[in-house]
């Protein structure tokens, strides 16, 4: 129950329950209907999964515009070969203003990494040192084009608008490990919002109190994290208390209002925040190894390194679900991408490497997720813009057809490689990964069913897999 | 990187599937039987075939999927259908075995199904197809979507046994008796109250004002109340607060690199206050934003209100973002245009137009070209090839005298700021000879003459020089980093530049106006732009009405060039004919918001979208019935909102019940009334109302926001020492304004509004989306600005009241419009009792105990009860 979550109050919270279980038995002889309205409010309390769970938490690099899979993940002999001569097959192109059929191949080398001998690009050198602790899925597949329908298909499971999010639906099944810090955690760039800003982060119709929490870039993280001086301690205790008290009172004027009861916990979740985030921000205790290991110390990596490290203190804080996000859809290379997407490496390809190898190290791995990938991958041709012809101008379009991404930890194999696009990689065509199967696989490391979790709303049961086609991909898993 | 030819506007268009889903589900559901190409096959066949058999002139193997027809008379391979043959169609081998679509995404088994049937049932077609193919472009079934027909006539149903007080009830009691539901019980006179209040004006009645109503015995007490509530200058405050987020009001450019103020365009938002509080008619107030300057006959007088009030109407054609005041290219200027038209189009028509600016509509029978002949309507003063950026389009109505006195004080401000630079550029040259000093004398003149060389011109022997003796730096570099070279020098010029800045400060406002005017001679060629890309124009287009909404009689002309004006003329036709009560969306629209605002969701739960993918209506005879009343009344805005108002279906209480809850747990049916939160401004405004703090002025400049030095945005302005902001000084005259009054700058929402989800306008907000997060709470506990609102209602209690009982009875009818229980009243006072004895502990002061009051104060602002609305 809610209340029992809200504050930890010792008396005055059990006093709260026990009344309202005497409320709830008295009501069942005499009103059936009451229980069922009761049964309405939502908590975050740790939950227990249906089926066995691998993984406990969840952390989230979400590459927001469409990493090139061509040049980073999905090498292709043949595009190279055939580098500048026309393509001849059916393209998916976006943008058919600017579409051109010069294919492109890769402009960097692919080495083999690992016992496992993965094919990863020059550009991602630290991610070829922990190839052999990842899953790498080469054969994505949406079919949902453009940025927001593939983003919300990605998280949402269906390419459409206002559907909550995978973090959401995590903490609606399971709850959280820690009731002291937000449940589900957004943290973002300092350089701007994600694309579509909070509705990556929408509880949709869940319960409010499953949606994310955005903190901010850069000190401090979370405004108002200090009580007042003449209320710390005790006095601002006796005044949560009395708060709690006055708000419950008013919630049983109007059962049945989740939005009231979601503000009840959020004070108490407010009050634990108050001393547990500042602790979990407070990267000054971690040692100078770990934040070289993340790049904290070079100022193209400090940025998303802190990021990183942080979605790490988190989830060993018992945090459930963190994303982590570029600005923008910065991974988005209509143009200029010979010089763009290794910038964008550059500062990325360290730390989300270090997050691995931490987790690893701290034996965090095999109990958290880590997910590295955009909403959408990029085609093999030329993208030319405004009539420009040098190579040094030019991009690729959007691919929803065939794309990669990477996992690991949390249950996915290791030193593995799944899956396979066409000699161009345009088309995923071996051992296709939909969105839908995707988010199925997560549920069930999480100890979930795709098939029966579900909300229901009104006459409606929501559920995040739509699709009845979607299947768990057992083929990813340890 | 954004795509740069179309923002955000496709990526709006919600994707085919949803529609998919429900079209596979109905013909599973319902119409088996009754399968017909154009209701159920072809929407099909859009998505998936249309792009090679049909569109664009693209038939692939000759064959065009559009028609039954064409596909029986088939292409290169013969025909692709046979009637009530399944087995011989080679649509359906095509599709069955997977051949077609080519590519990833197949026909799902609820789609061939659906074809498989449709086949077997003979193919049938709702009606004879046409003669030509292009004129299947749209269906009956697309084009008779209800938003598009005319607003219909309807009749006040008559339902037993419910009384209904007004044609409202009425309607609303038909829908909730089908399904055996009923009205809820009025709500209690200081609920309603707390909630007519908060409704029109925003702010929480006064405990004066809870005494009168509750304690009235007359039997029109409740009207009186709400006539007055009207009345108030504050309801335009409110009213035109909500219009506003339509209109994407902000006072920044929103570019993405820099987003430069808008010093002036909060006259445009006075216009819409003072237009709500002067019960302007609805199709004047329109008419006046789409094209006031075409009003205006006469030449612009700096004297003439008229005229300035029908400039300033037309800012709302320049609320949407546009860039190009910092980065000007074709896209910037094309986005700017496209943004603008999403917000006309989504504000006064219900549609997302903008949706065609790249292809036909997904889902709305308008065509691209369609797009770009409405958007044509608005070329003249969207011209990309003769684009003005945003400061050249201001016009400036200053009265002649008070330019001269401005620039009298500008004269006086220059000549000081002369005789300072000279002073400056010699105490400059002064340390740059004491720095050459230190160079060896042998080198000094060479040195001397290296310094006074310009950068660009010096020779490699000279930058060596300068290398060498790095102290030595030209004059202008050491005026500029003065801070470093002569600390008590640089002070001292600082409040020179003071006195300057306080020089001209004195000087009388100008009257710049934030407008839309057309330029003589400027009658743009409108062109569809292929894909939306401004670089690549295709057939030439003249400006007219969106077609669906033509095709039942409704003559739209709108001129090309009207000779009889000095303007074009194309938005004034097009204004008037919006307005003429003939238009079947405008009325529609506007009743839909108002309702949204009195009952906490819209009849059409999608405000901007009345189109197929929004919503239907709840209540589709009462929003016509609504409408016919709107405009048959001269579209008086006021009438329409006590008549709302008035009806019973509003003075509901709003607690849920179990019965209501099972058949209607989303409320559509109106069997209560909502529970709500307040919106951001509301909150903030109460706050400051019930400490007797709010500065209720209205119209004028906004009141400056800033960030301080956490990074928080709060009201204020920069402070700079030495030439570094160092945070905000807060202490602003104007800080207790209303916050509509707070400036809206789109990368600095003010702290506390954007915590309670105040909207970002990219362009604009169809709908507030509250959220309830933990830094709310974390607000309410620990701003500084809340501790000291608690403080302030405390001082304010104690120096009104004696006793800590009456203390908390005001308290309460200020805060919740009734006096506690007492139960609540022991409580807040044991709670004040032990506040005291913690709060003592902190410090020694034996006064600090008098904070205990301030924190009951503080934790009541921050309750449920206050923040929400019932």
């Amino acid at each position: 129950m809610l209340r029992s979550s809200a504050f930890g109050l010792g008396s005055v919270a059990a006093s709260l329950l026990l009344k309202k279980d005497g409320l709830l038995a008295a009501d069942k002889g005499t009103n059936p209907i009451k229980p069922e309205l009761e049964e309405k409010t939502y908590d975050l309390l740790p939950k227990a999964p249906p089926y066995p769970q691998q993984a406990k938490a969840m952390i989230s690099m979400f590459m927001l515009g469409g990493p090139s899979q061509i040049d980073l993940f999905d090498p292709k002999p043949e595009l190279i070969k055939r580098n500048g001569q026309t393509f001849t097959g059916n393209l998916k192109f976006d943008n058919a203003a600017q579409a051109s059929r010069e294919i492109m191949g890769p402009a960097w080398k692919f080495n083999r990494h690992g016992q496992c001998g993965m094919e990863l690009s020059e550009l991602v050198p630290h991610l070829g040192q922990i190839a052999d602790e990842i899953t790498l899925i080469r054969s994505m597949h949406s079919a949902a084009n453009n940025h927001l329908p593939a983003n919300f298909a990605l998280n949402t499971g269906q390419p459409v608008r206002g559907r909550p999010v995978l973090g959401s639906w995590l903490l609606k099944a399971l709850g959280s490990e820690t009731q002291d810090l937000p449940a589900y955690v957004a943290l973002t760039d300092p350089r701007g919002l994600p694309l579509i800003a909070k509705e990556n982060w929408n509880n949709g119709k869940l319960p409010s109190i499953f949606q994310g929490t955005m903190v901010r870039p850069s000190e401090p993280r979370i405004f108002n994290l200090d009580a007042p001086p003449h209320l710390r301690g005790a006095a601002q205790n006796s005044q949560l208390e009395f708060l709690n008290r006055f708000n419950q009172a008013h919630l049983d004027e109007h059962p049945g209002e989740n939005d009231l009861a979601a503000r009840l916990s959020s004070y108490g979740l407010a009050a634990r925040m108050q001393l547990a985030a500042k602790e979990a921000f407070d990267l000054s205790k971690e040692s100078e190894a770990t934040k070289r290991m993340y790049g904290i110390d070079q100022k193209v990596t400090r940025s998303y390194g802190t990021r990183c490290l942080i979605a790490r203190r988190l989830v060993e804080r018992g945090v459930r679900f963190v994303q982590i996000f570029c600005n923008g859809q910065s991974w988005d290379h209509h143009g200029s991408i010979l010089k763009a997407l290794p910038d964008r490496c550059r500062e990325i390809d360290q730390p989300a490497a270090a997050l691995v190898r931490d987790l690893k190290q701290r034996g965090l791995l095999d109990s958290t997720i880590v997910h590295w990938g955009g909403e959408m991958g990029r085609l093999p041709v030329i993208q030319f813009r405004e009539g420009l012809t040098k190579r040094d101008k030019v991009g690729r379009d959007h691919n929803t057809y065939g794309f990669s991404m990477w996992v690991a930890g949390g249950g996915f194999k290791s030193g593995h490689v799944h899956g396979a696009t066409d000699e161009f990689s345009h088309y995923a065509v071996d051992g296709i990964v939909h969105h839908y199967d995707w988010l199925a696989t997560v549920l069930n490391r999480f100890g979930l069913n795709h098939r029966e979790l579900s909300f229901r709303v009104g006459p409606r049961e929501l559920r995040l897999v739509e699709n009845d086609e979607a299947r768990v991909v057992k083929e990813l898993l340890a | 990187m954004m795509r740069y030819y179309h923002p955000y506007l496709d990526s709006r268009c919600r994707s085919v599937w949803a529609v998919l889903v429900l079209l596979t589900l109905a013909s599973h559901f319902g119409f088996a039987q009754s399968l017909t190409f154009e209701a159920d096959v072809r929407p099909i066949l859009k998505i998936a075939c249309f792009h090679c058999h049909g569109e664009d002139g693209e038939t692939k193997g000759g064959l065009d999927v559009r028609l039954v027809r064409l596909m029986l008379e088939g292409g290169d391979s013969g025909s692709a259908l046979v009637r009530r043959d399944v087995a011989s169609s080679l649509l359906w081998q095509q599709i069955e075995a997977d051949e077609m679509p080519k590519g990833d995404k197949k026909l799902s088994p609820e789609e061939k199904e659906i074809i498989r049937l449709w086949i077997e049932a003979g193919a049938p077609t709702a009606r004879p197809e046409p003669e030509n193919v292009e004129d299947a472009r749209f269906t009956l079934e697309e084009l008779s979507h209800w938003a598009f027909q005319p607003v219909q006539e309807t009749h006040i149903p008559i339902v037993p046994g419910v009384p209904s007080d007004t044609p409202i009830d009425a309607f609303i009691a038909r829908r909730l008796v089908e399904k055996g539901l009923d009205f809820s019980p009025e709500a209690d006179r200081a609920t309603l109250i707390r909630r007519v209040t908060f409704d029109l004006i925003g702010l929480p009645p006064s405990p004066d004002e809870v005494e009168a109503f509750v304690n009235d015995p007359r039997a029109d007490a409740y009207p009186r109340l709400v006539d007055r509530l009207l009345a108030s200058p504050q309801f335009g405050v409110r009213w035109g607060r909500h219009w506003l987020d339509v209109a994407g009001y902000a006072e920044s450019d929103g570019g993405v690199d820099r987003d430069p103020k808008r010093a002036h365009a909060w006259r445009y938002r006075d216009y819409v206050i003072r237009s709500f509080n002067d019960n302007k008619p609805i199709d004047r107030f329109v008419l006046e934003q789409l094209a006031g300057d075409e009003l205006i006959q006469s030449p612009l007088d700096p004297y003439n209100q008229r005229q300035l009030e029908l400039l300033t109407a037309t800012g709302f054609l320049r609320m949407a973002p546009d860039p190009t005041q910092s980065s000007n290219t074709l896209a910037d200027r094309n986005m700017a245009a496209a943004s603008a038209i999403q917000v006309v189009s989504s504000s006064m028509l219900g549609l997302s137009v903008g949706c065609a600016q790249c292809h036909d509509h997904k889902y709305d029978p308008i065509g691209i070209d369609d797009y770009y002949r409405f958007r044509a309507v608005f070329d003249p003063v969207f011209p990309l090839k003769q684009w003005q950026q945003p400061s050249s389009r201001l016009v400036d109505m200053t009265p002649p005298e008070i330019q001269a006195e401005a620039d009298r004080i500008e004269a006086i401000a220059k000549e000081m700021e002369a005789d300072l630079n000279k002073r400056r550029q010699a105490l400059g040259g002064k340390i740059q000879e004491l720095k050459l000093a230190d160079v060896p004398e042998a080198l000094r003149d060479e040195t001397r003459q290296a310094v006074l060389t310009a950068s660009n011109e010096r020779t490699e022997r000279q930058r060596e020089l300068l290398d060498r003796y790095p102290m030595v730096k030209p004059v202008n570099f050491i005026i500029g980093l003065l801070v470093e070279y002569d600390m008590p020098a640089y002070r001292e010029f600082e409040k020179e530049q003071q006195k300057i800045a306080a020089v001209r400060a004195t000087k009388p406002a100008l009257t710049k106006v934030m407008s839309t005017q057309e330029r003589p001679g400027i009658v743009p060629v409108s062109q569809v732009f292929f894909r939306g890309n401004p670089t690549s124009p295709k057939e030439e287009v003249l400006p007219g009405e969106l077609k669906v909404l033509t095709r039942l009689g409704r003559e739209v002309a709108i001129p090309d060039n009207e000779v009889d004006l000095p303007t074009t003329g194309r938005r004034l036709a097009y204004a008037r004919q919006l307005t003429d009560g003939q238009h079947p969306l405008l009325a529609r629209v506007f009743v839909n918001r108002l309702w949204l605002h009195h009952f906490g969701q819209g009849l059409v739960a999608t405000p901007n979208d009345f189109g197929r993918s929004g919503d239907t209506p709840s209540h589709p005879g009462l929003l016509d019935w609504l409408a016919t009343d709107l405009v048959r009344h001269g579209w008086d805005q006021k009438r329409l909102h006590r008549m709302m108002m008035l009806s019973r279906t509003y003075r509901q209480n709003s607690k849920r019940t179990a019965a209501l809850d099972a058949v209607d747990p989303d409320n559509r049916l109106l069997g209560r009334a909502n529970l709500r939160r307040l919106e951001a401004e509301s909150i903030r405004d109460a706050i400051l109302a019930v400490t007797d703090q709010l500065n209720d002025q209205l119209e004028g400049p906004s009141t400056p926001v800033t960030q301080n030095g956490e990074g928080k945005v709060v009201i204020g302005v920069q402070k700079i020492r030495d030439g570094i902001p160092v945070g905000a000084d807060e202490n602003h005259p104007d800080a207790f304004r209303r916050s509509a009054y707070i400036e809206v700058n789109r990368s600095l929402p003010l702290n506390m509004l954007s915590t309670f989800d105040l909207p970002v306008m990219t362009p604009n907000c169809d709908l507030r989306r509250p959220t309830t997060v933990a830094t709310q709470a974390l607000w309410f506990l620990n701003d500084s600005l809340m501790v000291g609102r608690g403080a302030a209602l405390a001082k304010r209690l104690k120096a009104g009241f004696e006793s800590e009982e009456q203390q908390i009875d005001a308290l309460f009818v200020s805060l919740f419009a009734r006096p506690p229980s007492p139960e609540e009243r022991e409580s807040c006072l044991a709670f004040i009792r032990e506040q005291r004895r913690l709060q003592a502990q902190h410090t020694a002061n034996p006064e600090s105990g008098s904070n205990a009051l301030a924190t009951l104060c503080q934790t009541l602002l921050a309750s449920n009860r206050f923040l929400y609305v019932d």
